[in-house]
């Protein structure tokens, strides 16, 4: 039964569990295990909870065995991303500033998930609070794509994207703010779902930029996204920006079948100055949806052409204003790709963030215009593969291009407009991972997990597994 | 007269790294590049996507 349980998925392990055939116990300890051991080739995790998980699994074994199931996350052991809040524990947003900063209180999401019965194995790895794509961290190391270890495993959530790829975390939640989930997502090969605007609570999660904030799961499937975003999504008054729309049961909603769905793809903007490689993936994908009895319809959106810059002048002016007092006080204690952005940040004015508040709006009003016609977008998430460590440039079709603007072209927009984006697997272009976005019309999650499940279930290469101990 | 990226921001107490006054200034104009002719698009007729919720950002009941 110990074989290779960290690179199984929640769906396969939790029949286990419930059937009493696998111990929590014995599962929190093979996942510590293989952590502990990848930490050296991967560095995903800020921080180990090894006694109190093992010390947690015990009491929840006690439960299971004791006929108390609670549901599908009962038993599994998991790390979260270090901007959010376990009570009583350093939360560091892998920063130097907050180093020794300790939280009197459980984010939501974390108090939702005990509730649920997950093991807390530890606090993973992210781009210095949140504001970066490459996880290349100056206060606490880089972290490694468990595909290629000389490439980045994306960012902002690149230590929670590492490790549910390499197996040190069963599942994980991220934080996305401009593509902070699907960028590491697509990047190591691992499902990761941005719920819709207000779906999830962000309470007790440092901010990075309040409008454009969200949480969502990472994790090895798309039934093992939709179980967790079940968890987690609910009205929670302490949250402003969260919305009161009902829960709902999102695995029930996995069908599989995409028989006269419709699908919308935009080439002007999702589809221009894409990877070869990557983009042959993304359309042998949709084909193998269109085999299925889909169809697809080409959509305009023109604002898209402003959505780079009013992501850039929002999350910019937005994040700024929260590091502004630290940016005046003591900027040697940021890393200087980040205390470059926070500089960057200060110089839009007023007017400026408000007519980027403007194109939003016209950005969502053509949004939902598109849904209107089709049922979803299908894009590339990522238009090249993860590139090499240190490097700020991606080479696309042969040709260099700038990193960070290249990266979070095709994830942005659904920051903007607060629309739900999944990002699955698709392929691969050598041994690198090739992921696909699906945006959907608001609270729709269901609709697009359930689009997800169906390319899942005809992706070819849905069953390489990273091996860290022999890539490169 | 236009104040330079380094001034703007020392009026707000903020003193760059002399290397990234450089980098700020590319991306700044990058910015602004991106920004193109956005008043040629009917903007005019987009709320600003902020709200004002009069008592409380929710009420509980």
């Amino acid at each position: 039964m110990t074989t290779d349980l960290h690179l199984k998925s929640v769906e396969e392990l939790a029949p286990l569990l419930e059937t009493k055939k696998l111990s929590p116990v014995e599962l929190t300890k093979a996942i510590l295990d293989f952590a502990e051991e990848s930490q050296p080739k991967i560095n995903s995790y800020m921080a180990f909870y090894r006694e109190e998980a093992l010390a947690q699994a015990k009491v929840v074994e006690t439960e299971i065995w004791n006929g108390q199931y609670r549901g599908m996350y009962h038993g599994i052991p998991m790390a979260l991303k270090d901007n959010l809040y376990f009570k009583d524990k350093i939360t560091t947003m892998s920063s130097k500033i907050h180093k020794d900063f300790v939280s009197g209180y459980d984010a939501t999401v974390v108090e939702k998930l005990r509730n649920a019965g997950v093991i807390f194995t530890g606090k993973l790895s992210m781009h210095e609070y949140a504001w970066g794509i490459t996880n290349n961290n100056p206060h606490y190391g880089l972290v490694r794509n468990p595909w290629d270890l000389d490439k980045i495993p994306g960012g902002s959530s690149g230590g929670s994207g590492a490790a549910v790829a390499a197996g040190a975390s069963v599942a994980s939640l991220g934080t996305d703010t401009a593509g902070s989930i699907r960028i590491p997502s697509s990047a190591c090969g691992i499902v990761g779902l941005k719920p819709t605007h207000g779906r999830v609570s962000k309470y007790g999660c440092y901010p990075l930029a309040w409008s454009l904030d969200h949480i969502g799961p990472m994790t090895k499937t798309v039934k093992d996204a939709a179980g967790l975003l079940e968890i987690i999504s609910g009205f929670d008054h302490r949250d402003p920006t969260c919305t009161d729309v009902p829960t709902e049961n999102y695995v029930q909603q996995i069908s599989g079948s995409v028989k006269d769905l419709v699908i919308g793809i935009n080439e002007e903007y999702f589809f221009n100055h894409v990877d070869s490689d990557v983009e042959k993936a993304v359309r042998e994908s949709i084909q193998s949806l269109v085999d299925q009895g889909a169809k697809v319809e080409v959509v305009r959106i023109p604002s898209l052409q402003y959505a780079e810059w009013a992501e850039l002048v929002t999350s910019l002016s937005e994040a700024s204003a929260i590091h502004h007092s630290d940016l005046q006080k003591r900027p040697q204690d940021f890393g200087d790709d980040i205390r470059l952005l926070f500089e960057l940040g200060e110089l839009p004015s007023a007017v400026d963030y408000l007519q980027a508040q403007q194109v939003r709006r016209q950005i969502k009003q053509e949004f939902t215009q598109i849904f209107n016609q089709v049922d979803v977008l299908i894009t590339p998430t990522l238009p090249v593969v993860a590139s090499t460590i240190g490097d700020d440039f991606a080479y696309l079709n042969g040709e260099k291009v700038d990193l960070i603007d290249n990266i979070i072209r095709f994830t942005g927009p659904s920051n903007l407009t607060g629309l739900p984006a999944l990002s699955v697997p698709c392929g691969f272009k050598g041994n690198l991972p090739v992921g696909l976005q699906i945006i959907g019309p608001a609270f729709k999650e269901g609709h697009i997990l359930n689009v997800g499940y169906a390319i899942e279930q005809t992706n070819p290469t849905k069953n390489r597994k990273p091996n860290i101990f022999t890539n490169s | 007269m236009s104040l330079s990226i380094q001034q703007l921001l020392e009026n707000k107490g903020i003193t760059p790294k002399s290397e990234h006054l450089e980098l700020l200034k590319a991306r700044w104009e990058g910015m602004q590049s991106l920004r193109s002719n956005l008043e040629g698009i009917a903007i005019d007729d987009a709320d600003i996507a902020i709200r004002s919720i009069p008592g409380g950002d929710h009420i509980d009941n």
